[in-house]
């Protein structure tokens, strides 16, 4: 963890498990991470070389890939859960993408 | 929606009583509602099913007699079998209730016999201020339930459980932490192979990408991992990025883990040639065969887009990449020249969908 700093409370837990022996109930990254709310990846940015070359060609192959598990819950709306119909008018990525919109909570769950 | 021709051409062959002749089918899902079965050779659509739910994330795995895909969909809750010569769904397992939400992240098996399917689900339950997030669970049901399914026996499971395989003795594999080992009779668990815990004093743990239950043409579940390999129990200096595959043989129950390669370029899923285990297919942006005897790479080419999911003819000489986008690419698996391609007539997403190879007839 020396090479990391946290940046929001999620990942100052990960430190704090570290610092006290509990890594056993955290583990950052082992299988696949899904769940909109268990996941600490950082996505689209650097690929594991620290480059952009090895992320996935082009962007749109790899949108629903990674959304429809809750890859990248802060990038894409969780349709796991709350925005089920985010894509609804976008079956095919490539081709479609600019049917996808922002979305924001409902009056009721504000 | 079923295609004709296909639909005439198989009752010709019932009511003549002549053997259906030896072929690849390829089976796999499309945004949002689409159940695909492609003749592999023929690169057409022989079956086209609209279904009334959502397939995402349309994690399949088949029954024993590759009649039926059971496919995880309704974004990873409920579980669906669609009978593949008729498109009609005969099985349904909706897993929430009430305001339990139960969600399977990738976790579904059918017994070797066909009778038990099994899921790992982890319930969450909605109350008004908050989420009280439960204990896994390994649920079992009877496959002859029909459109009602309950589980029929639960178990406690452990958590971040995601692909599974079952093999002939009965014993239901499944990744997580570990390659656990579940006897879906009394839900015992033991680890089959350590990943999190594994006895490497120079490795770091391993990270392992288990999305696609696909190992059936090989007989195995197998799963890559990639791992840092360092020069010393110290663990400062690093050796080398490794890739290794860890399978379990779905006959026998024997399992290996191994490295084979360094770490050049990424892979999201891999077979091995169901003729020749020492060949290894390994797909993402590029497509590599390794030969695990050598620890070799043997060649690797580079994908017009990046595929997620990688499967292989039952002859060991042609494989079809699939996943992401509407197309599947053919290889061939001697020169990895791509020979061919699949278009999803309605152009729906893959995403992260299973590509399976099922082979029919005689």
């Amino acid at each position: 963890m020396k090479n990391l700093k946290p940046l929001n409370q999620k990942a100052e837990r990960v430190v704090k498990a570290a610092e006290t022996d509990k890594m056993d109930e955290v583990r950052a990254m082992q299988t696949i991470v899904a769940g909109c709310a268990s996941t600490l990846d950082p996505g689209w940015e650097v690929d594991p070389f620290g480059g952009v070359a090895a992320l996935c060609q082009p962007m749109e192959a790899d949108l629903y890939g990674c959304s429809d598990p809750c890859w990248w819950p802060a990038q894409v709306p969780d349709t796991i859960n709350s925005y089920p119909d985010w894509n609804a008018n976008a079956d095919g990525a490539p081709a479609d993408w600019r049917n996808l919109g922002t979305v924001f909570p409902s009056d009721s769950e504000t | 929606m079923r295609n004709l021709i296909a639909t005439t051409a198989a009752l010709c062959l019932g009511l003549t009583a002549l053997p259906a002749l030896a072929k690849d089918l390829i089976v796999t899902v499309a945004k949002p509602d689409r159940l695909y079965v492609i003749d592999a050779k023929a690169r057409s659509i022989e079956t086209d099913c609209k279904l009334d739910f959502n397939l995402i994330p349309g994690v399949i795995v088949m029954s024993p007699d590759n009649t039926i895909a059971y496919v995880l969909a309704d974004r990873w809750e409920n579980v669906y079998g669609i009978e593949l010569a008729s498109c009609k769904t005969v099985f349904a397992a909706h897993q929430s209730e009430g305001d339990i939400k139960r969600k399977t992240i990738g976790s579904l098996a059918v017994s070797k016999d066909g009778k038990e399917l099994y899921t790992i689900r982890n319930p969450v339950k909605i109350l008004a201020d908050r989420y009280e997030v439960m204990e896994p669970e390994m649920a079992v049901y009877d496959t002859s339930a029909g459109m009602e399914a309950k589980p029929v026996r639960t178990f406690p499971a452990p958590r971040r459980m995601t692909v599974m395989a079952t093999d002939r003795k009965g014993t239901l594999y499944a990744a997580g932490h570990d390659i656990y080992a579940i006897d879906p009779k009394t839900g015992e668990t033991t680890v089959k192979i350590p990943n999190a815990s594994w006895d490497r004093p120079t490795y770091s743990p391993p990270d392992v990408l288990a999305f696609w239950p696909i190992g059936t043409q090989a007989d195995e579940f197998l799963l890559l991992y990639s791992a840092a390999k360092f020069t010393d129990e110290t663990q400062n200096e690093l050796a080398d990025f490794v890739w290794g595959y860890e399978t379990v043989d779905l006959t026998t129950g024997e399992s290996k883990i191994e490295d084979f390669a360094s770490f050049e370029v990424i892979m999201f899923s891999a077979v091995r040639d169901p003729n020749d285990k020492t060949k290894l297919y390994g797909v993402y942006t590029q497509l590599s065969k390794h030969d695990l005897a050598t620890k070799e790479l043997v060649k690797r080419v580079d994908l017009p887009h990046t595929y997620y999911c990688i499967n292989i003819s039952s002859d060991g000489k042609e494989l079809y990449v699939g996943g992401t986008n509407d197309d599947i690419g053919v290889y061939d698996a001697d020169t990895l020249e791509r020979i061919g391609e699949i278009i999803l007539p309605s152009g729906g997403d893959m995403a992260a969908g299973t590509l399976h190879v099922i082979s029919t007839g005689s």
